[in-house]
């Protein structure tokens, strides 16, 4: 009997598609259904499953309809203020000599591959101010921004930066490749507030595309893109990789 | 749920659905609602990073015979971009759909441009909701179009349903939608 299921498995494996252990973090918007499901034999028992597992089926041919990968994908980039593009505006809206509650700060800075090979574009967004925190020589922000990648869209994100320590934000939605995607992803500050690493960790989306997954340059504050992706040249950026 | 429970049911698959539905809305600028608001904090004279524009204007179905609600939100002034001859904001709004619920939205807007902005969630029928929804900008400043591209949630309901009117310059709200009337609005919008 085990013999004919795992057989079983591997029928339906070439046919269905089963991405890898998914984590305990499934929404509310999966269904539940029964084992009598037309793609799976009756008898089919997965013994070794201690997570849940998604998959799609191969009838649904509009790839704008397959369900939502639950596959964890990582890019990592580095996010570099050059000074050149009047970044960040502190706007001193609390008029009080400390940043307080009421100082906005929107900013805009490159975003470079985590190879430091190529150029992909910019962040762009608001910082809030939330408080000073004296004891970590150092401010909580709440942040809105997202990053942009030329051609290939935008990821959107939300959450807190704090200028003393790695935080990780929550990753709101995007758009072209990267349309439905959620996760999170972990800022690293390395020169504040200059150079920042971060490290996606994306769900719902098809697999990005091997330009951006470059083995990344491990973060240290003397890291540096190089001459020709700073000088944006052909080869050394994305396609129309965001001004 | 937390993990643990999950843990206790390991021969239990889940399909998610990722049907899309499209979603079709007009954003008209009356000029009557104090919208928008150049906060220009850079203090240059020219539109600079350090510029806020809070906003909020009437949305209606994309057929413009029904009055839905209302925008609201900030775009972030970020630059202008010489050669597209147009400034780039970060837009972080919602659309309010009355006893419908809301969705949420993020992403660039590039003043008569097209671009698509991410849908970071909503309530309502909306609760769930993941997505894109591409903003048609050349009528602007004072009329935009939107088509939503929503996954993850229940049919929408066919009062918010339509054969959009394609987006020219001259297009307007139906006059009972204008006004308001009974039958040209959704339940309890927003105004």
């Amino acid at each position: 009997m085990a013999a004919s299921t795992s057989a079983a498995l591997r029928a339906i494996s070439s046919s269905v598609k089963l991405p890898p252990t998914t984590t305990a973090s499934l929404s509310q918007k999966l269904s539940p259904f029964k084992l009598s499901n037309p793609f799976l034999p009756q008898n089919l028992k997965l013994t070794s499953s201690t997570t849940r597992r998604s998959f799609t089926c191969k009838s649904q041919s509009n790839p704008s309809d397959s369900p939502r990968s639950t596959k964890v994908q990582e890019l990592s980039v580095y996010e570099m203020n050059e000074r050149d593009r009047g970044s960040p505006a502190y706007l001193r809206l609390s008029q009080k000599s400390v940043n307080s509650l009421g100082d906005l700060v929107p900013f805009s800075n490159k975003v470079y591959s985590g190879d430091l090979q190529k150029r992909l574009g910019i962040t762009a967004g608001l910082c809030i101010l939330i408080q000073n925190v004296p004891e970590k020589k150092g401010d909580r922000y709440e942040a809105i921004y997202s990053f942009y990648f030329g051609d290939y869209g935008h990821i959107a994100v939300q959450g807190q930066y704090l200028t003393y320590e790695d935080t990780y934000l929550a990753v709101t939605g995007g758009s072209g490749i990267f349309e439905g995607v959620y996760g999170q992803v972990k800022l690293q500050q390395l020169i504040f507030p200059f150079k920042l690493f971060y490290t996606f960790y994306l769900k719902g989306i098809p697999d990005l595309p091997v330009e951006l997954l470059g083995t990344p340059v491990a973060p240290s504050p003397a890291v540096e893109p190089t001459a020709a992706a700073k000088a944006c040249e052909p080869g050394a950026t994305i396609v129309n990789f965001t001004k | 749920p937390n993990s643990s429970s999950y843990n206790k049911n390991p021969t239990v698959f889940y399909l998610v659905s990722a049907k899309v539905q499209e979603l079709h809305v007009y954003e008209f600028n009356d000029r009557d609602r104090g919208s928008p608001a150049y906060l220009r904090l850079s203090q240059k004279s020219v539109n600079s990073i350090g510029d806020l524009v809070p906003f909020s204007n009437k949305i209606y179905r994309g057929d413009l015979q029904k009055r839905l609600g209302i925008n609201a939100g900030l775009c972030v002034f970020i630059q202008n971009i010489p050669n597209l001859n147009c400034d780039r904001y970060e837009a972080m709004y919602s659309f309010y759909f009355g006893d419908y619920g809301h969705i949420s939205v993020q992403g660039p807007y590039l003043t008569s441009r097209d671009t698509y902005l991410a849908v970071t969630g909503g309530s309502g029928v909306f609760e769930g909701a993941y997505g894109q929804v591409k903003l048609h900008g050349n009528l602007f400043p004072f009329k935009l179009f939107y088509t939503f591209h929503l996954k993850g949630i229940q049919d929408l309901p066919q009062d918010l349903l339509c054969t959009p009117v394609a987006p020219w310059p001259t297009v307007e709200p139906s006059a009972a939608a204008k006004a308001c009337e009974p039958g040209a609005t959704i339940p309890n919008f927003i105004d």
